[in-house]
């Protein structure tokens, strides 16, 4: 077993040496940057609702279900003052296809998109647009007959669940997600 | 400059600033890290940036791009993935800047970016081809320059290791044993709870003692 534990130990010390990187890469990086609207400092209320967000990821589970709790309640609220259907409420769409609609609250949010089994996984794939002026997000996907496995990414960095849709108990990434099924006409 | 000591090592020397094996005559540089190299403190390089002097961000990622570079690397498995979420994730850590809530701690916050990008990018290509480009690509490319035998060959079979431990172990096992971060940086950046980490380091680092030593009996 020591012979085994050396070897791991030699194995840890070759991945901690440098890689070799493109030396061409900081110009890219920069070029890219120079292109791009200089960033801003976080207003007092971002703040907040960004301190908010990220409490979300520390509570005790006792008080992760009372939070679910409320947010299902205000976004049921928030539901009856807005015209969009509800999260994965589907409509008629082309032949073979239903439109889903999903919607989520992201407080502070700059950017939301929607990831799933039906894009990818690509963040890019599907952004999602901004409900008047509120902190609810929706998109709307036509989809085939099926059980999709799908999340929100806000800012690119905070990986969102629907508390209202059933959790995805065959993740195999290591993070909670979102399950729809659609079923056939 | 600094010379490694040779005391009880039956390979190379472990340099005593790095930590790394090295041949005796080897000298190397320190692998960044936050914190670790001269300069502006971060906090003075984000608000400089923040307060119009976008030029500043260039010496937060020169500061980072090695030892981002390196966890990405070691991540996805190949070198253009690599350095396609190195550049991302700093795109991504330029426009979000303003976000930063604690500016002297940027580290960790690109850290956090990256290791989602990761998520992100592996999700989408690691069935479909990181195992070929780890044996095709990566094992070309994993001797050094000088190295010696038997590390070339225990860096190879490193290589087709790592592929084979599942994302999740492998994020936890190089955030712990590769960029040393403690459980707590560790569970800021990926959301899981510190004793979920700690199982998942001691399953990796099981994972990959058994794969190591079938790939040395095979």
């Amino acid at each position: 077993m020591a012979e085994h534990d050396d070897r791991l130990d030699r194995a840890i010390a070759l991945l901690r040496e440098p890689v070799p990187l493109d030396a061409d890469l900081d110009r890219r990086i920069a070029e890219r940057i120079a292109a791009l609207p200089a960033p801003r400092r976080a207003g007092p209320l971002r703040l907040a609702a960004r301190w908010l967000v990220e409490r979300r990821l520390r509570v005790r589970p006792v008080w992760a279900l009372a939070a679910a709790a409320v947010l299902m309640v205000v976004t049921w609220g928030v539901r009856g003052l807005i015209p969009a259907p509800p999260p994965a409420a589907t409509t008629a769409a082309a032949p073979g296809l239903q439109t889903v609609r999903f919607v989520v609250l992201a407080p502070g949010a700059a950017h939301v998109s929607l990831v799933g089994d039906f894009n990818d996984w690509t963040e890019d794939a599907t952004p999602m647009q901004r409900i008047a002026t509120s902190d609810l997000w929706a998109a709307s996907v036509p989809m085939k007959p099926g059980r999709y496995r799908y999340a929100f990414v806000a800012d690119g960095t905070t990986w969102l669940v629907d508390p209202d849709a059933p959790p995805a108990l065959d993740d195999d990434f290591g993070r909670p997600n979102s399950v729809v099924t659609i079923g056939g006409s | 400059m600094h010379t490694p000591s040779t005391a009880g090592y039956p390979i190379a020397p472990i340099c005593v600033t790095c930590l790394l094996h090295r041949p005796p005559d080897v000298t190397c540089r320190p692998v960044t890290g936050y914190g670790s190299v001269n300069g502006p403190p971060d906090g003075d390089l984000v608000r400089r940036v923040l307060d119009g002097e976008p030029d500043a961000f260039g010496g937060l990622v020169a500061r980072y791009r090695d030892r981002l570079g390196r966890y990405a690397m070691r991540m996805l498995g190949n070198p253009a993935d690599a350095e396609d979420v190195l550049q991302e994730t700093f795109i991504r850590a330029y426009r979000s800047l303003g976000r930063c809530n604690d500016p002297e701690r940027f580290g960790p916050w690109v850290y956090g970016i990256l290791v989602n990008r990761c998520r992100t990018l592996g999700a989408k290509r690691a069935r479909r081809n990181r195992v070929q480009i780890a044996d095709d690509v990566v094992l070309a490319r994993a001797a050094a320059p000088g190295d010696h035998a038997e590390n070339q060959a225990l860096r190879q079979t490193l290589e087709w290791a790592l592929a084979r431990v599942s994302p999740t172990l492998r994020e936890a096992f190089l955030l712990r044993y590769v960029e040393d971060l403690s459980y707590e940086e560790m569970a800021d950046m990926t959301g899981a709870s510190v004793p979920a980490l700690k199982m998942r380091v001691s399953r990796a680092r099981e994972e990959l003692r058994r794969l190591l030593v079938e790939a040395s009996d095979g």
